[in-house]
């Protein structure tokens, strides 16, 4: 990954980078979120009910409202983002994907072996999608009149991406074969431990892999962004993460297992007491799980991708703190619960607005020498739905 | 639980926005005449340097003015913001380009000034009214869709899939449990064969025609006594559940009668199509915000539709039972006996032992034993 993966030669934005005025006094960009919650649910509601008496047809331009919304209150040193997506475009990228979808969800039902077949099919098809999705998510977003742009290559997205699907298909090979009863059953046991490990070993170099690609080709003007950041500070991260729950995970168990010492769990007869006890310790090991947890590694990693990301006259700063983040997830999952649903879009911009606050930009190019280079290529609105329904997004 | 649910979502809300329209009547600014300019920024799409420019209406063209810039377009050249009480204002030039405008209440007083007219779908955006029209219109559409929609649909589609997949699903699925649950039958075969038989005499009674295409076959299981229907009409009964009724051929024939329900209105299928339906529309609404919160409303409707679905089952087992000169009342027998078994036995056993309370309702996928019981009963003395 570290000799740029473009390969549009030694290109015309690294040249241009270098005739950019830089100047010596350094720019401070704020970033300020001014969406509202009560408006967002406002916007939420008129489409959720659109969308439902629509069958779900207004989808995109749902969307597009949506985004529109979440952009444009993101204010840039005064000026917002844009975005410039057609729906309609879009609703044809819906309609591809969604069969795309339903083949591969509904394969895995009739045999292993026709699961196997969608998985391959869909693990080929997914890396120029997500390019796709980039370049038309980029392309589409504007700041001042000025279109992003996502510079990746078709190959780079093959080598950011097909890493991921390896273990997935050892897993779905071995259930494969399993179905046709050619392994025995603790072969298979042991090989799809293994897998396991390796998977979770493997987790911050394939994050790694993908999250470069992603941030070595964000585009603007004449600037291009790389991520200067080790594979060893991915790792760092993830294994903090895993301390983080393991510490838990001890004194959970360490709670539980003196206050239910008394009671004979694991052999005999399972009193009522016993059980409701480990039901409790199930439930506080999901809520550490997604208030600690979870909120510690959002935090820290978007800190590292963020404050890693820039070129020699960009810098990204994100300072997300762990705790401010935790209570907000807290009250946000508490709200959400009271009011079944109905805050989720209190909750959305709230966490978007802390999200998005946490970052700040300096840079020493003024930001009125910057030109558009070529008019961005927009992707295809498929690769957009498709990024859409697997989850694939910029992650901020 | 969703009738209630629904009462509670209007009810919040009407409070809610009773509360809100106050404070929301936005404090409008006094109409600008229309020949009055409107200062914003211009960029050109090219460079990120904004320019200052007037923005006037002659007639019905836009007359962007500043220092060497003149443009004239006509008004539906251009692709005018949505009217947001957050945010700045920007319009997008068909020819490239986009206008800027900080003073988010100068721009809509110029645009109302202006004639143009703004979509329903921003009035209502922006209205605490037609939210609260919206959130009572959404509560009465998830419960119409909850109550008439998803069983609906999920049975038109159900017309639109062959049986030939429901009968290779029942098989993938029979071959999976073989693999991990269910052993091969070690039961005297004719013990099997007397309940089989017993089970076709009370079909006999039948219209011919009505009884659908099955099969019963026989496991031993760790389980416990149980029986069960697979879509495409294989019936499993454990041997622990033939042993426990040998002397009771009847409450057999009942419980096939039941299982036999499942078949005929092809309920497997049914939860199948149901869950997407349902995930589908949850999706929609709580997809962007999280998808274990999405996922929720799957289970708890799964499990609503499946206490249905087991009503559905059980007025078909009576309904055999009857045709076959049976008394309903044994099944009545066949819950007691089971209720009586010792609690270690219980895993799997078919029925939810004293869920009568709320969240009991709310998360089992059988209703009520006191329930079935009484139905039961009230079957026998019709």
């Amino acid at each position: 990954m570290e000799p740029s993966t473009t390969s549009e030669a030694p290109d015309a934005s690294s040249y241009l980078n270098s005739i950019t005025p830089v100047e010596s006094r350094t720019n401070e960009l704020a970033v300020q979120f001014t969406g509202s919650g009560s408006e967002y649910f406002r916007i939420w509601i008129v489409n959720l009910l659109l969308m439902l008496v629509t069958l779900g047809i207004y989808y995109p331009w749902a969307k597009v409202r949506r985004l529109r919304y979440f952009y444009g209150n993101t204010v840039v040193d005064g000026a917002p983002l844009d975005f410039h997506g057609e729906p309609r475009k879009m609703l044809r990228g819906y309609a591809l994907t969604g069969v795309l979808i339903a083949l591969y969800s509904t394969a895995g039902n009739f045999s292993p072996l026709a699961g196997l077949a969608a998985f391959l099919i869909i693990a080929v098809l997914w890396p120029a999608l997500f390019k796709s999705s980039m370049q038309f998510r980029l392309a589409n977003t504007s700041w001042r009149g000025l279109r992003f742009r996502f510079k990746g290559t078709l190959a780079g997205a093959y080598r950011a991406m097909v890493p991921l699907f390896v273990p997935g298909a050892a897993l779905l090979a071995m259930v494969a074969f399993e179905a046709l009863g050619q392994r025995p059953s603790t072969a298979y046991a042991v090989t799809s431990g293994a897998v396991l490990v390796v998977i979770v070993l493997a987790a911050p170099w394939l994050w790694w892999n993908l999250k470069s690609y992603q941030h070595n080709h964000y585009a603007f003007g004449q600037q291009q962004t790389e991520l200067r950041s080790t594979v060893a500070a991915f790792y760092g991260v993830f294994f903090k993460t895993l301390g983080v729950l393991a510490l838990g995970a001890l004194a959970i168990g360490l709670v539980f297992g003196v206050l239910g010492g008394g009671m004979p769990l694991f052999h005999g007869r399972q009193g009522p007491a016993a059980l409701a006890g480990a039901i409790l310790g199930v439930f506080v090991g999901f809520l550490f799980v997604q208030f600690g947890v979870r909120p510690y590694f959002t935090s820290r990693m978007q800190n590292l991708l963020w404050s890693r990301t820039g070129n020699s006259s960009l810098r990204f700063r994100s300072e997300l703190k762990f705790l401010p983040l935790m209570g907000l997830m807290l009250k946000n999952w508490l709200l959400m619960a009271l009011t079944l649903g109905l805050y989720g879009p209190f909750a959305a911009v709230a966490l978007a607005r802390m999200r998005l606050q946490a970052i700040s930009i300096t840079t020493r190019v003024n930001p009125d020498s910057l030109v558009d280079q070529a008019r961005a290529h927009e992707g295809e609105a498929a690769g957009d739905a498709a990024g859409d329904l697997l989850g694939l997004d910029i992650g901020l | 639980m969703l009738r209630a649910t629904c009462s509670v979502w209007t009810s919040v809300c009407s409070g809610a926005a009773a509360l809100l329209t106050f404070v929301e009547n936005p404090v409008s600014a006094p109409p600008a005449p229309a020949s009055e300019g409107l200062n914003a920024e211009y960029f050109d799409g090219r460079s990120a340097r904004a320019r200052a420019v007037l923005l006037r209406w002659n007639g019905a063209t836009l007359q962007i003015r500043g220092d060497g810039i003149h443009i004239d377009l006509p008004a539906h050249q251009v692709q005018w913001p949505e009217r947001t009480r957050h945010g700045v204002r920007v319009a997008h030039l068909a020819a490239g380009g986009s206008l800027q405008a900080r003073d988010a209440l100068a721009w809509d007083a110029w645009m109302r000034a202006s004639g143009q007219r703004e979509s329903l779908v921003v009035s209502a955006q922006q209205s605490w009214r037609w939210t609260l029209v919206g959130v009572t219109g959404l509560a009465l559409l998830f419960a119409a869709l909850a109550v008439w929609g998803i069983p609906w649909l999920s049975r038109a589609a159900l017309l639109a899939i062959p049986a030939s997949i429901d009968t290779r699903i029942g098989e993938t699925t029979l071959a999976g449990l073989d693999r991990h649950l269910l052993q091969p039958s070690a039961l005297d075969p004719t013990l099997r064969q007397r309940v089989s038989d017993a089970f076709e005499k009370a079909l006999r009674a039948q219209a011919a025609g009505s009884v659908p295409p099955h099969s019963l076959v026989f496991r031993s299981s760790r389980i416990g006594p149980n029986a069960f229907a697979l879509p495409g009409g294989t019936m499993v009964m454990t041997d622990q559940l033939a042993k426990l009724f040998e002397n009771e051929p009847d409450s057999l024939t009942g419980v096939l009668a039941h299982e036999l329900g499942h078949v005929r209105h092809r309920h497997g299928m049914r939860m199948v199509v149901q869950a997407s339906v349902i995930g589908l529309v949850s999706s929609l609404a709580f997809g962007d915000f999280s998808s274990v919160l999405a996922a929720a409303p799957v289970l708890l409707g799964q499990q609503s539709y499946s206490r249905d679905a087991e009503r559905e089952a059980d007025a078909h087992s009576a309904a055999v039972l009857k045709a076959a000169g049976i008394s309903p009342a044994v099944m009545v027998g066949f819950f007691e006996k089971m209720n009586a078994l010792p609690a270690d036995k219980e895993h799997g056993v078919e029925r939810g032992k004293g869920s009568a309370s709320w969240l009991g309702i709310a998360i089992a996928s059988h209703p009520a034993d006191e329930e079935r019981i009484a139905f039961f009963r009230a079957a026998a003395a019709r």
